[in-house]
């Protein structure tokens, strides 16, 4: 997976790193921004108000 | 300058006169493709250290990073409500607490729990919505307010999000828990708990910092200080908790103040409810605005 990416990203090795973090950096900008604040309401330990 | 003729897979032809690059005279090994299980196991393996990686993030985000929005929301929150405090409270000659037309979200108290230490002070904010919470406590809506009769009832996370409630299974009865509000400081103490009601008199009830704690009779004496109930047991934030009994008359209405939270932790199966009475009312002095109650410097 990790190598296949590699592989198919374009130019010199000092392209091809920076291309890297980058895609690392924004992987985790959408863990974090958009996919846990959507998951987060759904885990068990939000739930702390009593009544239907 | 010599030149190499490629004529196949392992065999070529070299002409002329290659210098230093003349190829090595021990062939290197060929570079073995992987198989096809290798592929898969390796991309199994990445798969496994990529979700390995993401749920630890889930964790940092949880206790970590949720912390720090809710800390800068909550310290928003808090000078919100410094500067209303300061700009409504010189006009008001008649310092009477104004608890209307609180939009969802807004701080309207301050709450300590000074056996939490003198840095526990969180703004109450109006509302129990998701993010409501993420601000910091929460007020039930249709509770009471600070200082009047009924159950001013208050929510809180337990675990990230400034996790506020995180320890509230550790107040033991009469530790206060002082709600500030724009004119007054209210002192709220824990009440007896089940195994304590017994020889409260005798016992606890003897302790300087019970004053005005003992086991309520009439429609509150199955009310104890902590309970831990269903999440659909509405009754605990009752005006006459836990279970929402008959309307008190007039005279023998109590002014409660209720915490709600998760239970057990990391979990929502029950809830941890404490109840405690307000004690002590302290209206502040318009004269001497940096005066605090004694009961905030109480371990």
């Amino acid at each position: 997976m990790y190598a296949w990416i590699w592989r198919h990203l374009p130019g010199p090795i000092a392209i091809r790193v920076t291309l890297a973090v980058a895609l690392a950096v924004g992987f985790v900008a959408l863990l974090m921004f958009v996919i846990f604040p959507w998951l987060d309401p759904l885990l068990p330990f939000n739930n702390v108000d009593v009544g239907e | 300058m010599g030149t190499v003729q490629h004529l196949g897979p392992g065999a070529g032809r070299i002409t002329g006169d290659l210098g230093d690059l003349m190829p090595s005279p021990y062939p290197r090994a060929r570079t073995r493709q992987p198989d096809r299980v290798q592929k898969i196991v390796r991309n199994a393996g990445e798969a496994l250290i990529t979700l390995g990686v993401v749920v630890l993030m889930l964790v940092v985000y949880e206790v970590y990073w949720t912390d720090l929005v809710s800390a800068g929301k909550q310290r928003d929150a808090t000078s919100a409500l410094d500067t209303r405090w300061h700009d409504t409270g010189a006009a008001d000659a008649q310092r009477q607490e104004h608890f209307q037309g609180l939009g969802d979200g807004d701080g309207f108290a301050k709450m300590y729990i000074p056996a939490f230490g003198a840095d526990f002070q969180f703004t109450i904010v109006e509302g129990v919505s998701n993010a409501d919470l993420e601000i910091g406590p929460g007020h039930y809506k249709k509770t009471a307010y600070p200082g009047q009769p009924g159950n001013f009832s208050v929510a809180g996370h337990r675990v990230g999000k400034g996790a506020p409630f995180n320890d509230i299974d550790l107040i033991q009865s009469c530790d206060a828990i002082v709600v500030e509000t724009q004119y007054n400081w209210y002192v709220y103490r824990m009440l007896p708990t089940a195994e304590e009601k017994q020889g409260w008199a005798q016992g606890k009830g003897k302790e300087a910092k019970c004053k005005g704690v003992a086991p309520l009779g009439g429609p509150y004496k199955e009310l104890d200080g902590q309970q831990i109930v269903l999440p659909t047991n509405g009754g605990v934030i009752a005006p006459v908790p836990p279970n929402g009994g008959k309307q008190p008359s007039k005279g023998e209405e109590a002014s409660l103040m209720t915490l709600t939270t998760c239970h057990p932790r990391f979990s929502d199966k029950q809830r941890l409810i404490v109840h405690s009475v307000l004690t002590k009312q302290w209206a502040k002095d318009p004269k001497k605005p940096d005066e605090r109650p004694p009961e905030l410097e109480e371990i």
